[in-house]
């Protein structure tokens, strides 16, 4: 059971380091416009 | 493929006004790529009906050189390019765009919808980050719900409480900041709004689960709340983040409505040749040539000889109008025949179209403001709220003293408003999207219920309740002469004009058969036509064009007083009359009788003659109405009727209704009508049908059900859930159970709004 000093803790740090990575996803405009990419495979590129 | 998606324009445009400084300023700003100094620029794509057309126009600039990057936004059509000044122009720009088949337009607003960009951006930032906190939360929560008392070690409770409390910390800082500021700003204006008692809630479920962490043996009790926080707090910002989609969605479509090609125009040069320069660098007294079908720039003085205008987006008359050498012109009318000379007088702010424009702003500030249902009862709801937690407090006090602040506290997070906070964003949510599928566009959430206690609907004639276009009525002809056979002579004549009366006789004709065509009509713009010489001679047109006399032909009864009339004459005389009407739309009077039907008013309140006013509301039963007002008048016929206590539904569509449009309780504007008007309605009927009217205040009303019944559920959930809280039997499980289940069934309440019958079954008679 002692793990779970170092899983809980990492869960912690995990979400943290998501949250982060969308930041970064939505600061480059990545969800602007989400409904376009879905529509890209109909148009034969 | 590709390639041959191509778009519907011939742009022949040359855009060189584009490349003026002073032009660039409202869509460009300088930034920076890779170290090297450019531009970014916002435009407007005119022309994308589809998504592959995004695709089109970004390919049309891919690898042009001096582009760095092209990036179109298929939903509100906007394209962002970024180009380096030193290698190309953005009319080199524009032009390869245009020959795509898409125009660029400048988007004025471009840097106001950068600013929405953002804040929908933080929206969502601040939605995910309640969201991932609130999964890892309830992850951390599940297992002390699944354990028996005592099961898990009490230094590894300790770790668990801790995780949460350290993921609840941006939740609480950051996420919830929108609650916070509006509650705030509430409080210094000394009102209690509903975000009053949701700021409470939130910082009274944050410290007491934080006592409970740090001090289980303290005065917080020693329950942890913050899976009850931050599904609290999630589910309220994805109600937000949804309202300010749906804004984001209207508002994009009004931008593109707004926004034209920069005026640019025509003007003389000291050596008489013609320069065209941007709208921008006009100046009073300078003379510019303003070609057939394009608007004039500013009011000024006719030089040239007679032109015909249309003004109709000025005053909403159908009818074109002559103005004469001398004669003023105003700004924003379109030149119809001929090219015109003026010589400007007025500009920019000073001219007609600003001025109507500008009481259109100032009077939508000044509408009037519905206090919202959830706003009314968030005070009293506070107050017994905090009524209960205190007395909770006092009687535990005298019972067990070491429980009074964790019963008191549990009574305000059992409270905790969400589903009374969601009741009346998510009903019109659902509300507006079911009428953005049938193509009305709703401008302001709140306006649902403004809608819902009106009971006056007053129209404007033109557009709305008849057609905004000329049809032929009666055709009176010379004894000996058939109506068909004076149609017939008619219509060739009318076939070689583009005037409205021209085109609804030549209309009429085109049900007969095709007779001769003669080879040289002449057009006296204003006037009328003629053909031929002699005996052959033949002219349509006004009765003075051709000498007649109206007086004599009214008491022959030969023509009609209460209508426009064209006449036709040979070398003889008069030999017909075209009685012309401003068609009733078929649609209208089964409307009326619908509205009337709900228990409600009708006026009409319309800037065009009298007699053509009263016509019409024969024809269509109103009693109430209004002729040949100006758009001032019409506002003071507004403010009239609301200071006798009607509240108003407008249904405008000109440039004229704007102001009344802006100041009514809710407005309508049907989608063939001016730019302008339709930015300043509540309503926007984008396929201009007048039955969709009655649809839409049917909702409304039926929205605002929902939203009371909503209200209902969410004050039934707190009457259950606060005497279980006053009892101390609200472990935390339970409540954020009970939260869960109340602000779901509110939703599930709201969705059945989203799915409305194809056609309202009290209009199925239309």
């Amino acid at each position: 059971m002692e793990s779970l000093y170092l899983l809980i803790p990492l869960s912690v740090l995990l979400v943290l380091v998501i949250m982060a990575l969308f930041w970064w996803a939505l600061d480059r405009g990545q969800f602007d416009n989400v409904e376009r990419e879905g529509e890209r495979i109909l148009h034969g590129d | 493929m590709l390639g041959a998606h191509r778009g519907p324009l011939t742009v022949t445009d040359d855009f060189t006004v584009l490349d003026d400084p002073v032009e660039q300023q409202d869509f460009t700003q300088p930034c920076e790529f890779d170290g090297q100094p450019g531009c970014e620029s916002v435009l407007l794509v005119q022309g994308m009906y589809c998504a592959a057309c995004s695709e089109a126009v970004e390919s049309a600039l891919a690898g042009k050189p001096g582009v760095v990057s092209a990036q179109v936004h298929a939903a509100t059509r906007r394209l962002t390019v970024r180009w380096d000044p030193a290698r190309t122009r953005i009319s080199d720009i524009a032009r390869a765009v245009g020959a795509s088949g898409y125009r660029l337009l400048p988007l004025q607003q471009a840097l106001s919808i950068s600013q929405r960009q953002a804040e929908t951006r933080k929206a969502l930032w601040r939605l995910f980050v309640a969201g991932f906190c609130m999964m890892q939360v309830m992850m951390y929560t599940t297992p002390m719900y699944l354990s028996a008392p005592g099961e898990i070690a009490p230094e590894y409770l300790h770790l668990l409480r801790w995780a949460c409390w350290l993921l609840s910390v941006p939740v609480l800082l950051f996420a919830s900041g929108p609650f916070f500021a509006s509650a705030w700003r509430d409080l210094r204006r000394g009102r209690v709004g509903m975000d009053t008692p949701v700021s409470i809630g939130i910082l009274v479920t944050f410290i007491a689960s934080s006592g409970a962490t740090f001090d289980p043996a303290g005065p917080w009790g020693n329950e942890i709340w913050y899976d009850s926080l931050t599904m609290f707090v999630f589910f309220l910002l994805g109600g937000r983040y949804l309202e300010l989609k749906a804004r984001d969605r209207t508002a994009g479509a009004l931008d593109a409505l707004i926004n034209r090609l920069p005026e640019r125009c025509e003007r003389q040069a000291a050596d008489g040749g013609f320069e065209p320069i941007s709208l921008k660098r006009l100046l009073v007294g300078d003379t510019v040539r303003v070609q057939a079908g394009q608007a004039f720039p500013g009011d000024g003085v006719l030089l040239s000889a007679g032109v015909t205008v249309d003004e109709a987006l000025l005053t909403g008359e159908s009818h074109p109008v002559t103005r004469h050498q001398g004669e003023m012109v105003v700004a924003g009318s379109y030149n119809l025949a001929g090219a015109a000379l003026v010589r400007i007088e007025r500009l920019g702010r000073d001219t007609r179209f600003a001025q109507i424009v500008q009481l259109m702003e100032r009077v939508s500030t000044e509408k009037p403001r519905l206090a919202q249902l959830a706003d009314r009862i968030a005070a009293p709801f506070l107050l017994l709220v905090l009524l209960a937690a205190a007395t909770a407090g006092l009687g535990w006090w005298q019972l067990d003293s070491r429980h009074a602040i964790s019963v008191a506290v549990a009574v305000l997070i059992v409270t905790c408003p969400c589903a009374l906070s969601l009741a009346t964003p998510v009903a019109m949510l659902a509300a507006a999207g079911a009428l953005a599928k049938r193509g009305v566009l709703v401008r302001r959430l709140q306006a649902f219920e403004a809608l819902a206690g009106i009971d006056t609907v007053v129209f404007d004639k033109t557009g709305t309740l008849t057609r905004d276009r000329v049809v032929l009525r009666q055709v009176i002809a010379r004894a000996g002469v058939s109506s068909l056979q004076a149609l017939q002579l008619a219509g060739p004549l009318a076939q070689a004009s583009l005037h409205p009366v021209s085109r609804a006789i030549a209309q009429a004709q085109q049900e007969g058969s095709p007779v001769a065509v003669f080879r040289e009509v002449q057009e006296i713009p204003g006037q009328g036509l003629q053909a031929g010489q002699g005996e052959a001679m033949l002219r349509l047109g006004s009765a003075a064009f051709c000498g007649l006399d109206e007086l004599a032909l009214t008491a022959a009864g030969q023509t009609a007083s209460d209508a426009s009339c064209a006449y036709l004459r040979d070398a003889s005389g008069w030999l017909a009359t075209f009685v012309l009407d401003e068609g009733v739309r078929e649609e209208a009077s089964a409307v009326l009788v619908s509205l009337r039907a709900m228990g409600l008013r009708l006026r009409l309140l319309s800037g065009d003659k009298a007699e053509a006013v009263a016509r019409v509301a024969r024809q269509l039963g109103i009693t109430d109405m209004v002729a040949q007002a100006s758009p001032e008048h019409k506002l003071a016929e507004m403010l009239a009727l609301q200071a006798r206590g009607s509240r108003i539904a407008m249904v405008g569509d000109g440039l004229n209704d704007g102001p009344v449009l802006a100041r009514a309780d809710c407005s309508f504007a049907l989608g063939h009508g001016a730019p302008l008007a339709q930015a300043q309605s509540d309503f926007v009927v984008q396929g201009g049908q007048l039955s969709e009217l009655v649809g839409v205040i049917a909702l409304s009303r039926k929205t605002m059900a929902v939203v009371r019944q909503n209200l209902w559920w969410a004050a039934i959930y707190n009457t259950v859930a606060v005497p279980l809280a006053l009892g101390g039997w609200m472990p935390p499980w339970l409540a954020g159970l009970g939260m869960a289940t109340s602000s779901l069934l509110v939703i599930g309440n709201a969705m059945r709004l989203a799915y409305l019958p194809a056609t309202n079954p009290s209009f199925s008679g239309a």
